[in-house]
Parts: C-alpha cells; structure tokens; sequence
C-alpha cells in the first residue's frame, strides 16, 4: 500500500514565469521545491502527495502548482484555490482541472448567515455554486473552516452528498484574530482547552463522504512532538470518523526544521499506539489513495 | 421535602433515571421562562462574537453566570419536586457543581454523539435536565440507555446515528419536566429536526467530597444562600 502524504505545500521563487504573492514567511526568493520534497519523501519512504496551491488564487499564481503536477503525474494530485468573489468560479475550476492533476478545491468561507438560529436557506449560501459544480464535474473539497463558518457545512453536504469533502488539519476551525506565525515561520493557531471542534466538525462523521485529514499537530499543541496533548483529538476523531476516513498529512514545508519531517511520519504511532498495522496504513495512504483516487505507482 | 418513593428509588438503582413530570409549573415555570429568554437574548451577541473568535461552539449556548442573573435560576436547584430524591441519593450530601442553562440551535445532526460523562469510580454525579419549552420527538430531546449507569452493563459503543444506539429511550416532554440520571449512563441530545431551539437547563450535582467546589465558587450569591442546607448545597462554608 502506497504511503501518502495529503496535505502540503511546494512554491519557488517568485518569477515572471512562476508568479506568486510574497509574504515575511514566504519571500520573493524562498524556494520550497517539488524535487526538494520529493527528496525528502524518499528518505521517508513516502510515495506519494497532494500539493495544496498557496501564494495566490488566480489562474497565473497556479503556475507553478500546475508544473509540478505535469512534471510528477504519478506521484502529485493538486489542490487549487478560488479567488474570493469570482464572477465565475465554474469556469475558473474548469480552467485549472483540464487533465492537469488538479482534482479539487480549497475553501474556508460558505456565506451563510452568522448565526446558527437564522433560517437556512443553502441556495442563498455565496458557496452554493461552487459546490453544486464540485458535484457536477467530481470535484474534491478541500475545507479548512472559519469558525464562524463551520455550522453552515451539514447544510451544504446535506444538499450535495456526492461530493467528496476533506476537512484539513484535524477538523478544525480556527478564529478570527487566533492565526500567528511562530519563531520558526510556522502556522499556529490558538485554540480553547475545551475541544469545541467536537460539537461541531466532528459531528459531520455521520456523513460518509466526510474525511478528514491528521495534520497540523504542530499549530494547535502546546507541547513539543509527538503533541501529546492533541492524543484525546485523534481519538475522537478516529472514534468518530472510523479507520477508513482518515488520512495522514505533513504540512510541509512547516515543519522541516521542526519537528522534521521525519518525525512526523511517526506521529500516528504515537498518539494512536492502539491501531493495527493495517488501520494504519490506511491512514497513511490507503485511505488517501482511495478517496482521492491516487494512480497506480 | 419529597423524599422518592419505593418505587422511584428501584427505578433509580436499576435504570439510572427518573423523569419528574410538571416538576416546575405555574407562576414558578412562568417565571422561569421569562428570565430564561430575557438573558438568552441579551446574551447572544457576544456568543456569537465567541463564536466567530473560536471560544465558543456554534451549536448551543449557555446564559454565562446565570445564578447571578436571576435568583429563579438559584431557586431551582433546590426545587422542591426533585430536591428530595437527589438529596436521598446521595446520602444527603449533595453539592451543586454548576448550572447550564442551554439553548441548542435545530440543525442537521446533534451537537453531541452518545457519552457518559464519568467514569464509574467517579463520586455519584447526578444530572436534572429540565425542559424549558415544550421538547417534541425530534426537537432535540434527552437521550438514554437505561441500566448503563451500572459498572456491569455494555460495553457500550457511539453508533454513527444517536437512533440506532442499543436498548436506549427517548424522552420527549412539556416544559417544566425534570430528567434526572446517573451521568455514568451513557446519554445524548437527539437530533433536533425542527424549527424550535431547544431550551433546556442541566442542573449537574455531585455527592460530596472534600474541596471538590471552593467556597469562591459560588460565593458571589452567597446572600440568596442564608440556610445552612443551601449553604452546604453550594459549598459557601467548606
């Protein structure tokens, strides 16, 4: 069984040939490669990966995205990103998935109403074309929720339940005003002692085209690797979602200084030293392989 | 006080619940409801500003200090219609841990899966649920699995649907009905498939042992507790 990492990211230098939006973490001139990554999947033994667009959501920013996936078929599927308040966001999906490996999209925002006790009316949701194209040309969703986003998602998969949902970074929401960068130019997000992600992320376990990705450890844990503290996360998870919708992932390049990659690909066995060696490999690649329909090595 | 009957105690041992029906009615249930909805409205801006900041869940929301809002809310906990059972359960050493006074939004799946809330060599730990308007099947209503307080029974597993979970009952109600159950027994909140909120109040005690509640706890309605059984029930003097 192929072992897949679900969720990371690659970019190069910004250039007229591969554009990209720069930030402090990502400069004009940091280069976190495909052949790079590749390297380090194979010190790994990792197969196979999903490269998740960032640096921008217009056609030209996907550039690199694009090239990597023709570059790599057999080893990449790509994850692409909607520019917010696009007149046409079918035609933009369409342009990107031409046979080109990407195979669906990332969101955190639907466009419902704020409150949950509002009447609910999906066809009113901002999000409701996307979705009802996702369902027509096969589309993955990618979410990773805002939080005061996040009840409005049974709604959207009530309406459209061929489509494939993957909730990023152990399902969870993050808050306005809760999003850093720590000293190491990695994400962290602050979350409450309570997990409220299990009275709203996790209950979408009843919808079976629901997944979910193990990932992002290092932006939630107040501890050091393995994060022993996000322990009674994955279990829940894994209690509510099952051994077949799960799916390990890195977040490279974040974590390469720390805790390494490496690490990492050992982060399962450590906070969920119960599972049998084929759970296991599920959620390391079986899982990915099969839901986002990875070729054949 | 209304101290349960023989026939309630066995239900209690065997089932681990008992439902007290009219529990609070009249001008008591009126009054209940008007402060009820008072704060749950001036309250609910600000939890949806938590909600939206990520220090609050989206699917229900509690009346924050709700003791301090209105004494209906103190007056309550030691409500005539169940005080007695829960004081003879517990050996007449009963303390409050706290209130949660609840609304739960309608919405597409529960916003809890089945659980029991400790373990059974936690001290006994008691739940009253009461209902604050009418709870219809399929608006939400309380959830459980009678004997599964029992360290014997189960084992017990979350099924993916609250309504395929093994031997469990359901208990629809008018409001003012009082619920009261082992929180050992594994329980849940049903879907609610309606249009109405579910209004309810978990009343959540716990038999006494040493330093479990500090007397700052409650202290700041230390004046509505002029008893020496309130004053025990709130842990103001332990």
């Amino acid at each position: 069984m192929p072992r897949i990492d679900s969720h990371l990211h690659v970019f190069t230098k910004a250039s007229p040939e591969f554009p990209r939006e720069t930030t402090a973490v990502c400069p004009a001139e940091r280069e976190e490669s495909a052949e790079k990554l590749l390297g380090v999947m194979a010190e790994h033994q990792i197969d196979q990966a999903v490269l998740v667009q960032m640096g921008g959501a217009s056609i030209a920013h996907h550039r690199y995205l694009l090239h990597c996936l023709k570059e790599y078929p057999n080893r990449f599927l790509g994850i692409g990103l909607v520019p917010e308040g696009h007149p046409n966001p079918a035609d933009h999906m369409a342009q990107l998935t031409d046979n080109t490996g990407v195979i669906g999209f990332r969101f955190s925002t639907f466009g419902g109403p704020r409150d949950i006790f509002a009447k609910m009316d999906v066809r009113e949701f901002a999000a409701y074309p996307i979705w009802k194209c996702a369902a027509e040309r096969d589309y993955v969703l990618w979410l990773y929720p805002n939080a005061v986003n996040a009840h409005l998602l049974p709604y959207l998969i009530q309406e459209f339940p061929q489509v494939r949902v993957v909730l990023n970074h152990l399902a969870a929401c993050p808050g306005k005003g809760k999003f850093s960068w720590d000293a190491l130019g990695r994400p962290q997000i602050q979350v409450t002692g309570y997990n409220l992600f299990m009275h709203i992320t996790y209950r979408l376990a009843r919808f079976e085209n629901v997944n979910v990705h193990f990932s992002g450890q290092y932006a939630f844990s107040r501890e050091e690797f393995p994060y022993k503290d996000l322990a009674g996360w994955h279990r829940g998870l894994l209690s509510g979602f099952g051994t077949k919708r799960l799916m390990w992932a890195t977040d490279f390049p974040w974590i390469l200084e720390e805790p390494g990659y490496g690490k990492l690909t050992t982060v399962i066995e450590e906070l969920l030293p119960g599972l049998s060696e084929a759970e296991l490999a599920d959620i390391m690649g079986g899982n990915a392989k099969r839901i986002l329909r990875f070729p054949d090595l | 006080m209304i101290l349960p009957t023989p026939e309630q105690k066995t239900q209690w041992e065997e089932e681990g619940y008992l439902v007290f029906e009219n529990a609070i009615q009249g001008a008591d249930l009126k009054r209940l409801q008007t402060a009820f909805d008072y704060w749950a409205d001036v309250c609910k801006e600000e939890w949806l500003d938590r909600v939206e900041a990520g220090e609050a869940a989206a699917t229900f929301y509690d009346i924050p200090n709700p003791l301090e809002k209105d004494p209906i809310f103190i007056d309550i906990i030691d409500y005539p219609s169940y005080y007695g059972a829960l004081m003879a359960f517990t050996d007449y050493e009963l303390i409050l841990l706290g209130p949660q006074v609840r609304t739960v939004a309608p919405w597409p799946v529960s916003y809890t899966g089945w659980h029991p809330d400790v373990g059974y060599d936690n001290p006994l730990h008691i739940k009253v649920q009461i209902y604050v308007n009418d709870v219809e099947p399929g608006g939400g209503e309380f959830g459980f699995v009678p004997g599964s307080h029992k360290p014997d029974s189960g084992p017990y597993t979350r099924p993916m649907r609250q309504e395929s979970m093994t031997g469990h009952k359901t208990f629809p109600g008018k409001a003012g009905t009082a619920i009261m159950f082992n929180s050992c027994g594994w329980h849940v909140s049903m879907d609610n498939h309606s249009d109405t909120p579910r209004k309810s109040i978990i009343l959540i005690y716990e038999k006494r042992t040493p330093g479990r509640v500090k007397p700052e706890q409650f202290a700041a309605i230390s004046a509505y507790c002029q008893t020496p059984e309130r004053r025990a029930l709130f842990s103001l003097d332990s």
